[in-house]
């Protein structure tokens, strides 16, 4: 049912693509230069409209015209970055064009002047403190208009950015879903609350506009909040209602993609992202960083060096090179590119983490641990710094101390399996054996990214003479390499089918013990000892064939223990 | 999701991807403080100013060069205290610059005498003042153009905010208001420390409040402020928390200023502190790492010690980390993080970390109550091989306080006391004194020796500290002083004292609040001392809620009691199971004085089912015990309790022989009560001798009975001191006896009467006199 509504909601894309027009006019006049960004993109995958149909311009009023010479001097300043300028001839203009205009300059301008004191202060200590000094005026100023109910939807979203900023978080969000019901085109006032939402209970709560964009928005909003079937979901229909062709929906499917590691999904997306939009920059870092998990050096050589052509000064540029780098074991280059990226944006948390890792390759532990120190004061919730910290100090050999870190990185990502093995790792150095079992247990169980939680859940078992658990754990891990398909490196199936080997031959179970004992022998490293259990178990065998072997046979079978494991049926798992 | 506006981020601090607040290496900056010092110090120079009021000045110049900033206000009138001439002048100069043009401020700079040049001036340049004047030349000439021009801004608000007096500055000040709340380093709701004055500057400078509770919060502080105000709050926290901030404000002070430096990493020690403060586990973990992933970076910077600083700093980390879960009861996680940092430790051979470790080793296998004897002579012998008096005096105090448990002989115990004591006073250790004195407080009172006990007690709270004085403040809420207080209540309760005792309590209540670390000692003496009141005055219904206070404070001592309350209410059964329960546990743990206690109260459950030779081989046993580990309040116990049970057994002659070995001790340290019973059993040994039946038949010793008089005299004294209605109520029946038989009618008359009122008053029907001690 709500698929047919979308489907009768978006029925109309000619009206999309109209309300698209108009709102990207009025955006540009405005200078809000990434919501007009957002809407062509959307506008451009859409059809060409025939000209009679192309929207009307907007009503001229009376008010538009006196203001007109004024307005058009000052958006060339603020074209040009003179901010001030604009303001000082915009003052005492009354259209809302110009009045806008008029706040948005002084606060830009109040931005720009923030900046560049952070570079001029007087002590250390008042580093921090470099405030934007036209908030406050520019906040006295409008809510008595907002009280006065004279402001339109670019004002208030203005409005609610001023509150944002002064940290009156319950008010922005209040201001901005006013913004939304005024003008529901504009991205920046979603964008803007999307920051501003902080759990799915607050996005429920929130009564939203009813229109086409409001879709959009749910879709973003579950990729943020790490929802990413549901995300995949709302993108898909979108993909359906006839936005197929659009670069934003493909870009933030495949980030979805990269979120929960369907690594494959991802690249084949990004890889036809950059077939229709050759000279995006735009989320080019999570691209790379796929690249570089699947350690895809020529793939990644080339999207940096296309790149570096385009712009090199992009944080993204930036990342990306840095992956390069590291992907080429350079780690010292790959550190100063990922100061580079901070250099152009230090509030870029990725950049920081990374370059904790460059850090780590590198053994310099206190620089790493400074790198991720920065990127937790960012974003407390960064797991992956938090992780990094953990790995810091395993390096140092403080098991119990890396402890903290990776309960912190676990508690944000519940269910990542490596959290967990780390865990476990530590609580098995540490000797508490039972901590460690949970942890490979669970991680097990929520799905194992490098498979090396039952193996190292065996080992434990097997070395706590817990037999019957060890083989069971084993026998999980064989189905568990098979059933995955790849062939991984650190496999350690001969281990297993070793054990197994031993366990069956101990057990009296002769038939399993000799298909394990086969199966060791297809690899090197076990291939000895498979041989030696084979010439065993036909030892044995013939002892049987004396005539008591069917009284006993029963008997024995008896004595097997109640948890036994069932047999292993390898035909089935052969690769 | 990048921002929507445009921004501009660059920032040129930033080297190696890490921004460095202190761009050229220069510790101090100028600020309009700092200007106004300088010019002070010029007119020093320049002007002619008679002996005293110079001497008063010089006197005056390295507080202010070390102090925090003060605003102009006080800084004027410390100056005009020493010589109102100089602060004419220093003003006058100030205000050129504040209503000149930017280039008089230049000029000052220009002007001011260069350290390198005037070689027979006080400002010669190895001088305090030269040195003082070069960083702040250096630091002037480093400024940028923009740096200059908010210096001078901010020198102007500096000096027309003290004068434009109304009650908001600014608003008299319409030219500035633009520029001014990122200048507000010396505005005035930072330093509103405006008490300063003379008495107070001869001592430092430190009395000065740093800011004001009720002023908002909001500016930022200097390096200097920041790093006083730390120093202060710690120095607090340690020696008299409640003169600290409170818990809440200190989390917002600091707070406030982590948001504008988090690389502070001293203030997110004093958070984990204070959040120790307030029993927050979860935050105070969290500011220890952040502490010490901090520290790591900066102990970096320092490379002249190499790696050590850096891997030094990870030992104590893991050592800090096991001090933390050991506060907050987590042996188990406190032990793997202290073999964390002993490994860590031993792979860098770092043997004063090692100690420090073993000496918390041994701390926590105490808390874990196994023994750890062992352990903790290794210690001692390795402190004192490497020199560490602190750690090696720990370990012996520790020892002996294991020893004094364990029954090790008196003079042994004492004569370590006094080596280690010979140890402090050559160090000074001043803290271990506290304790040394503490420790021998509870000796003797375990020893049942109160007069000592007493004296050593009243030594320590007398006793000045050796320890500096700062801040007004003087280290007295350590363990020892609860323990040395808590010990004078129990003394005082003893005697009776109850007015002296509430007080006391008073005091120790409000210098150990409630949250606070060690107030579960005072908790736990204030509801003994209750609760021994309550039974001593026959309120068992009162006493028996107190029970289940005690036992969450302290399950042995709160068994026992219980076991005592159902013993008191008639209930043996109970009674029984309970201590039964008990001498297990305590054989198990080794507490001797709470085994003998429990012998008793079981030989008393024997006599209630007339079991007095039952009684008799547990007794023996605990007077063998107590005389083993020189318990003497508890032997003498003992003893009258045999008394009793021969008395019962019809040997009073015997009985009384042996009340004459308890009677003196008992008479010397016993509590009140004490006397009054070992009184009472006296007296009725001596009826019992002279040949009193219960019925009043057979002929009578009129020598004894008199004595017997005088002892019951005595006793009654005792007992109406502690109200303890019932035994009065024995003795005036007692009396009345005697004086019946020795014919004195009137005394027999008022004694009869008085047994009735009490009788009538305790509506219980009376036990059996003979039944109890």
């Amino acid at each position: 049912m709500k698929m047919a509504a979308l489907c009768s909601e978006f029925g109309n894309l000619v009206q999309i693509k109209k309300q698209l027009i108009s709102v990207i006019s009025l955006s540009k006049e405005r200078g809000l230069l990434h919501s007009s960004k957002w809407a062509s993109e959307l506008a451009f995958a859409l059809d060409r409209l025939p000209k009679d149909e192309l929207p009307p311009s907007h009503p001229f009023t009376e008010e538009d015209a006196q203001d007109l010479d004024a307005l058009t001097l000052a958006k060339s300043y603020f074209d040009l970055k003179e901010y001030d300028r604009a303001a000082y001839f915009l003052k005492g203009c009354c259209s809302q064009k110009a009045y806008f205009l008029y706040m948005y300059s002084r606060y830009l301008s109040g931005e720009k002047k923030k900046d560049d004191e952070t570079v001029d202060s007087l002590g250390p200590l008042e580093k921090g403190q470099v405030r934007n000094e036209a908030l406050r005026e520019l906040r006295v100023e409008l809510s008595k208009k907002h009280n006065a109910g004279e402001l339109d939807g670019f004002t208030l979203y203005l409005y609610g950015v001023v509150l944002r900023k002064l940290d009156l978080l319950k008010e922005a969000v209040e201001v901005f879903v006013e913004a939304i019901h005024t003008l529901p085109l504009h991205w920046g006032a979603w964008l803007e609350l999307s920051n501003l939402v902080t759990n799915i209970e607050m996005l429920k709560s929130l009564s939203l506009p009813d229109c086409w964009i409001k879709d959009f928005f749910m879709a973003h909003m579950y990729t943020e909040l790490q929802m990413i079937k549901e995300a995949l979901q709302k993108y898909q229909n979108l993909i359906e209602a006839g936005f197929s062709k659009s670069t934003y929906i493909i870009s933030q499917i495949a980030v979805a993609y990269h979120n929960i590691r369907d690594i494959d999904q991802a690249l084949a997306l990004f890889n036809e992202l950059r077939e229709q939009d050759p000279y995006r920059i735009d989320n080019m870092d999570t691209f790379s960083n796929l690249l570089y998990v699947k350690s895809m050096k020529p793939e990644l050589s080339y999207l940096a060096h296309n790149l570096v052509e385009i712009d090199k000064y992009r944080v993204e540029t930036c990342c990306v090179i840095g992956n390069y780098y590291s992907l080429r074991s350079q780690h010292e280059k790959a550190a100063l590119y990922f100061q580079r990226a901070l250099k152009l944006n230090p509030r870029c948390l990725g950049a920081w983490t990374l370059m904790g890792h460059e850090y780590m390759e590198m053994k310099n532990t206190s620089a790493a641990i400074q790198a991720y120190r920065h990127a937790i004061e960012v974003n407390k919730r960064d797991y992956r710094a938090w992780y990094g910290l953990g790995q810091t100090y395993e390096i140092l050999k403080m098991p119990f101390y890396c402890l903290y870190y990776y309960r912190k990185a676990h508690q944000l990502r519940p269910n990542d399996s490596r959290m967990l093995v780390a865990l476990g790792e530590s609580y098995e150095k540490l000797t508490q054996q039972l901590e460690a079992k949970k942890c490979y247990w669970r991680a097990y169980s929520v799905g194992d990214v490098e498979k090396m939680a039952l193996l190292k859940l065996a080992k434990l078992h097997e070395q706590l003479n817990e037999s019957d658990d060890a083989a069971q754990c084993y026998m999980l891990y064989i189905q568990d390499i098979f059933s995955c398909g790849e062939q991984l490196e650190h496999a350690e199936v001969s281990t297993a089918l070793r054990y197994l080997g031993q366990y069956y031959f101990k057990n009296k179970l002769y038939d399993e013990a000799s298909l394990c004992a086969q199966r060791c022998c297809d690899y090197n490293d076990a291939r000895e000892e498979g041989k030696a259990l084979l010439r065993q178990i036909s030892q044995v065998r013939d002892q049987i064939e004396t005539p008591s072997a069917d009284v006993f046979a029963p008997l024995s079978n008896n004595n097997t223990p109640a948890r036994r494991v069932s047999p292993l049926n390898l035909i089935s798992f052969t690769p | 999701m990048a921002s929507v506006h445009e921004s501009l981020y660059f920032n040129p601090m930033m080297t190696n991807g890490v921004v460095h607040a202190n761009v050229f290496g220069i510790k101090d900056w100028v600020t309009p403080y700092k200007i106004s010092v300088l010019a002070l110090l010029y007119d020093m120079t320049a002007s002619k100013t008679t002996l005293p009021e110079r001497r008063r000045l010089n006197k005056l110049i390295l507080p202010l060069q070390q102090g925090p900033d003060l605003t102009l206000g006080q800084f004027l009138k410390t100056v005009e205290e020493c010589c109102p001439q100089t602060a004419y002048a220093v003003k006058q100069r100030l205000q050129e610059m504040a209503d000149g043009e930017l280039k008089d401020m230049e000029y000052f700079f220009s002007t001011l005498p260069t350290p390198f040049t005037a070689f027979d001036s006080e400002a010669y340049k190895t001088s305090v003042v030269g040195l003082f004047m070069r960083h702040m030349l250096l630091a002037y000439n480093k400024l940028s153009f923009s740096q200059v021009y908010k210096l001078y801004k901010s020198l102007q608000l500096y000096y027309h905010s003290h004068y434009a007096k109304p009650a908001d500055g600014r608003v008299s000040l319409p030219a500035l208001v633009a520029d001014d709340s990122d200048m507000d380093l010396t505005s005035t709701e930072d330093t509103v420390g405006d008490r300063i004055d003379r008495e107070e500057l001869d001592t430092p400078l430190h009395e000065s409040e740093l800011r004001n509770d009720n002023t908002p919060s909001s500016g930022p502080l200097s390096q200097k402020q920041a790093e006083y105000f730390l120093a202060r709050q710690a120095y607090l926290l340690k020696n008299d928390e409640n003169k600290a901030l409170k818990p809440a404000a200190l989390q917002e002070e600091l707070n406030n200023m982590l948001k504008f430096n988090p690389d502070f990493a001293e203030a997110h020690y004093l958070n984990y502190l204070n959040s120790m403060r307030v029993q927050d586990i979860f935050l105070s973990a969290h500011c220890l790492l952040h502490y010490f992933d901090r520290l790591i970076l900066s102990g970096n910077e320092g490379k002249s010690n190499g790696d050590e600083g850096y891997g030094r700093s990870l030992r104590y980390a893991a050592l800090n980390l096991a001090s933390l879960h050991c506060r907050f009861g987590h042996y188990q996680q406190a032990d793997l993080a202290l073999q964390e940092a002993i490994r860590i430790a031993q792979e860098s051979n770092d043997h004063v970390c090692l100690q420090h470790c073993l000496s918390w080793l041994y701390t926590l296998e105490q808390m874990k109550g196994s023994d750890s004897t062992v352990l903790t002579e290794d210690s001692v012998k390795m402190a004192a091989h490497f020199c560490l008096p602190y750690l090696a005096s720990l370990g012996i105090q520790s020892l002996v306080q294991q020893g004094a448990t364990q029954g090790k002989t008196a003079h042994k115990l004492m004569d370590a006391l006094k080596d280690t004591d010979i140890l402090h006073w050559k160090h000074s250790l001043s803290e271990l004194i506290e304790i040394s004195l503490a420790q021998t407080t509870s000796i003797w009172r375990m020893y049942g020796k109160s007069t000592m006990a007493l004296q050593q007690a009243q030594l320590l709270l007398n006793m000045s500290s050796l320890e500096q004085v700062n801040f007004g403040v003087q280290q007295n809420n350590t363990e020892a002083f609860a323990v040395a207080l808590c010990h004078l209540a129990e003394l005082h309760a003893e005697q009776g004292l109850y007015c002296a005792v509430s007080d006391i309590l008073q005091h120790l209540k409000e210098q150990f609040p409630p949250h606070s670390q060690h107030a579960k000692l005072w908790m736990l003496c204030d509801l003994k001392i209750q609760f021994d009141r309550h039974m001593n005055e026959g309120k068992y219904h009162l006493a028996e809620p107190l029970v289940t206070a005690i036992s969450a404070l302290n399950k042995t001592e709160g068994l026992y009691r219980k076991a005592q309350v159902l013993k008191a209410l008639n209930r043996s059964t109970e009674a029984y199971s309970v201590l039964q329960r008990l001498q297990v546990h305590c054989e198990r743990t080794k507490c001797t004085e709470v085994v003998i206690r429990v012998m008793l109260s079981t030989a008393e459950l024997h006599w209630e089912s007339c079991g007095f030779s039952t009684a008799l081989p547990l007794l023996l046993q605990a007077l063998a015990l107590a005389r083993q580990h020189h318990l003497q309040s508890l032997a003498s116990e003992t003893i009258l309790h045999l008394a009793f049970t021969q008395l019962m057994l019809g040997v009073p002659e015997h009985a009384l022989s042996v009340l004459h070995e308890a009677i003196e001790p008992v008479l010397a340290h016993g509590s009140v009560m004490d006397k009054g019973r070992a009184l009472l059993l006296t007296a009725r040994c001596q009826m019992a001798v002279a040949g009193f039946r219960p019925n009043g038949q057979g002929q009578a010793d009129f020598h004894l009975a008199g004595l017997a008089v005088d002892t019951l005299n005595e006793a009654a004294g005792y007992f109406s001191k502690l109200n303890c209605k019932e035994r009065l109520r024995d003795v005036h029946y007692l009396q009345a006896l005697l004086h019946r038989s020795l014919g004195q009618t009137s005394h027999c008359h008022k004694s009869a009467m008085l047994f009735r009122l009490l009788d009538q008053e305790l509506q219980s029907p009376a036990p059996p006199v003979s039944m109890r001690l």
